[in-house]
């Protein structure tokens, strides 16, 4: 039984498409990364697996319970972290923590303390006092201490430190030690590289590229770095190959598929230097985007 | 440089401006028409010398009518009658205009981080300070336009009508200085208001005992809704008394502004406890939570309606009937009472109990709205906590407070008509008390349906209807609509009990439909999405 399956799943809201026919499956014990930019449709997804907005079209079950028509069931086995960490201002963070685990019914104590240690969480200060960072603290503690089977974080880095991002990374890797499953949307993508076994990434409403980082870096371009002993010489037209970038006297290539008819041709020239590296989660990301006028869809 | 400070200024107030235009200019309409059917309603009800006489003799002279109304000067003619009908009640609504836009303007903004982003820009805080109050002064305007239409179309003078809308809005150029004060001294919007309606609370029962003891008719001096009324429009105006309120708004304007330019944006005088070790009653369910978050304006409730309540009661005895004009009887028969007894005024009264009680109820579905448009409904939502279980949460929690609160209002004003040895039974008030509640539960329904079909417009469908309702049920008749026109408003349904029978059909009929309503709102609020801001 899947963690998380949707099947067709979208949502429009007026004319606007903010997901359209969404099919995913995220295993037990898996840890997903979800990435797009603003506005791809993130939040939109995860608001439809929480059953918080009705889907247009398809559906989404979480451990095979229906996300819209049975949530309190699936809840059970669910924690949340917002995007946007509102919470009650008047209730310290302790007070939170007691609230959402009474009303949840399931909390470890103990590790909530080792997690308020780790992360710093200053317990009797009132939600109202705290900063963005702070506030996104106090869920993310109360998430991890409920152990849910599955968690569901919506950017849950924006806005802490780099002290606190490492602490976060550890943090999911416990759980996944636990066998816990997570689901990590962000745009963050070295976190992504960094903790998710497989990533999706989300275009304009579509799910564009799936897959573990080997595949997805299997399917994209290879960056070739040439440094000529003089000037960069003409390079004959080749299939797959293009110039990604051009110094005086050397040239970026991205390469999809062989390297084989670049070395070729490279070896009838002066070549002083050669890099040859797999893409980045950032290129990778970027490819599906275009980079060039910032906006998304191509 | 300078032009486009200046043009951040205009800004600046153009947008405070724009925020409160739809609560201004329904206070303006307010007046307006409250005005206009007043002047016209005159001169249909006391038709002769001799009614107006016989009005001043008995009503005019009545302690629980100056409570609501204030003292009048000169009620035989359409003027004077005008400037205590609509001035006496029109001050509070004033007040509580001016209360309400400043501290809108100032807290609500310094709250919600958005000052903090305007004094980024370039702009001064003196400017953004002042542009604000350009803002309310703008609103102001708007207010004394609309009461001065309503006064001149009904045929009142137009220079006598200017200086009684003056007189009737100066309390909201002194409650602005108020509201700018506590906005300033307060860390969150909340305490603000609440200090702000402890102000106007004490001013009114300043007035309260000023009009209706004999020999403390010096605390009309204290009290900015007396200076309202020495300024004696259309009776003896007193022009001098002007200076009072404006001397006084602009002191309040000018401390705010000294303290606003001084202190740490995003703060108050009163620093916020922003620590504490952690008290954990009242966390095991969102409905306890929510009982734990409104406890201040629970109380705030009670002791407000429990003061009236108790207050009317006391007043109920000193009422002197037997001069009452044929024309007044009629009148009073047309809202169906008989003999104004003890038992007869609190009859009456009971309906503006009915009105606070309806409000208590949307406020509570106003307060569960705002849950979720602050988007903590999301987070308990992604809790094992279903729709329907937060939302019969939060509406028990409204049925209760409604319920508590007429019990509330019936003992103590059994109490107070006790205390003066009036022949009322605590039955008959616990029936006045019950009474409230059929028309409350049609305007909590009404409320959820409106939160279920069209959440961002909750707050203002819920105070609109039982305002408007309310409004046409008082002045609806006097514009002599037809009866079933009259009837839409479900106030007109409600038996003056105990001065008239329980009109079990017409509280069968309303609790049906709110019944109805309930049960749309339900399956609308469980069918869509959650909505934020």
């Amino acid at each position: 039984m899947e963690a998380i399956r949707a099947e067709g799943l979208s949502k429009r809201y007026g004319a606007t498409v903010a997901l359209d026919d969404l099919d995913l499956a995220v295993q037990p014990g898996e840890v997903y990364g979800y990435l797009g930019p603003n506005g791809a449709g993130k939040t939109t997804t995860i608001r439809l697996l929480l059953g918080l907005h009705r889907p247009t079209a398809g559906g989404a079950s979480l451990f095979g319970i229906d996300a819209w028509r049975d949530p309190v069931t699936a809840h059970r086995r669910v924690a949340y972290v917002a995007g946007e960490p509102f919470l009650w201002p008047s209730l310290t963070s302790a007070e939170t923590f007691a609230f959402l685990a009474r009303v949840r019914g399931r909390d470890d104590a103990a590790y909530r303390e080792t997690l308020i240690d780790r992360f710093r969480v200053d317990p009797d200060k009132k939600v109202r006092a705290l900063s963005k960072g702070n506030r996104q603290k106090v869920q993310l503690v109360a998430a991890f201490a409920s152990r849910a089977e599955l968690l569901i974080l919506d950017e849950p880095t924006a806005g802490l430190d780099p002290l606190m991002e490492v602490a976060f990374r550890e943090t999911v890797r416990e759980a996944k030690e636990r066998g816990q499953t997570i689901f990590l949307s962000s745009h963050i993508l070295s976190e992504v590289e960094a903790v998710c076994d497989r990533v999706g990434i989300l275009r304009g409403g579509r799910l564009v590229d799936q897959g573990t980082l080997e595949q997805l870096r299997h399917l994209s371009a290879h960056t070739v770095e040439v440094t000529f002993a003089g000037p960069v010489p003409r390079l004959p037209e080749l299939p797959g190959v293009a110039v990604a970038g051009a110094g005086e006297n050397a040239l970026r290539l991205e390469v999809s598929g062989e390297l084989r008819p670049l070395l070729a041709a490279l070896a009838e020239l002066p070549v002083v230097a050669l890099a040859s590296r797999e893409p980045s989660l950032e290129e990778i990301f970027l490819h599906h985007y275009d980079a060039t006028d910032g906006r998304v869809g191509r | 440089m300078g032009a486009s400070g200046g043009s951040a200024t205009a800004a600046i107030a153009r947008r405070a401006f724009a925020d409160g235009r739809i609560r201004t200019l329904s206070f303006a309409a307010l007046f307006a028409f409250m005005a206009f059917v007043n002047v016209d309603g005159y001169e249909h009800s006391f038709p002769t010398l001799r009614d107006k006489v016989e009005f001043v003799r008995s009503f005019g002279n009545d302690a629980s009518v100056k409570l609501f109304y204030g003292q009048p000067y000169d009620l035989l003619h359409a003027g004077g009658y005008v400037a205590w009908r609509v001035g006496g009640f029109g001050a509070i609504f004033a007040a509580a205009w001016g209360l309400l836009a400043a501290v809108r303007a100032l807290r609500t903004e310094e709250d919600a981080g958005r000052w903090e982003l305007l004094l980024a820009g370039a702009v001064r805080r003196r400017s953004a300070y002042l542009a604000v109050l350009a803002a309310i002064g703008g609103g102001w305007l708007v207010l004394w336009l609309g009461l001065w239409l309503g006064c001149t179309a009904g045929g009142l003078a137009a220079g006598g009508s200017a200086y009684l809308a003056l007189a009737a809005l100066t309390p909201a150029l002194v409650f602005a200085g108020v509201g700018a004060l506590v906005s300033q001294i307060a860390p969150t919007r909340r305490l603000a208001l609440e200090l702000g309606m402890v102000v106007l609370a004490l001013a009114f029962l300043l007035r309260t005992i000023a009009d209706t003891s004999s020999g403390a008719e010096w605390l009309r001096w204290l009290t900015p809704l007396g200076w309202s009324e020495q300024l004696r429009a259309f009776a003896d105006p007193r022009p001098l008394v002007l200076v009072l309120p404006v001397a006084v708004g602009a002191a309040l304007l000018t401390l705010a502004g000294a303290i606003a330019l001084r202190r740490d944006v995003g703060s108050g005088l009163i620093a916020s406890h922003d620590r504490r070790a952690p008290r954990l009653r009242l966390l095991d369910s969102p409905t306890a939570q929510a009982l734990r978050l409104e406890r201040g304006s629970l109380l705030g409730w009670f002791v407000g309606v429990g003061t009236f309540a108790a207050i009317v009661g006391v007043l109920s005895t000193t009422f002197e009937g037997a001069r009452l004009s044929r024309s007044i009887r009629e009148e009073l028969a047309r809202y169906g009472v008989q003999a104004l007894t003890p038992t007869g005024i609190l009859g009456l009264y009971f309906l503006f109990f009915v009105l606070a009680i309806s409000l208590f109820a949307c406020a509570q579905v106003v307060a569960a709205r705002r849950e979720e448009a602050g988007q903590q409904l999301e987070t308990l939502l992604s809790l094992p906590v279903g729709r329907r279980r937060w939302l019969a949460g939060r509406l028990a929690l409204a049925t209760g407070g409604a319920v508590a609160l007429a019990l509330a209002a019936a003992l103590l004003s059994w109490i107070g008509a006790r205390s003066q040895g009036a022949d009322v039974s605590l039955a008959d008030m616990l029936g006045a008390g019950a009474n409230c509640l059929p028309a409350t539960l049609l305007f909590l329904g009404l409320s959820t349906l409106a939160l279920g079909a069209w959440p961002r417009a909750t707050s203002g469908i819920a105070y609109g209807l039982v305002s408007v309702a309310f409004v046409w049920q008082l002045f609806g008749a006097a514009l002599g609509a037809p009866a079933w026109l009259l009837g839409v408003s479900p106030f007109h349904h409600v038996g003056l009990v105990p001065a008239q029978d329980f009109k079990a059909l017409a509280a069968a009929i309303m609790v049906a439909l709110a019944a109805a309503a309930l049960l749309a709102a339900f399956a609308l609020f469980e069918r869509r999405d959650l909505t934020g801001e």
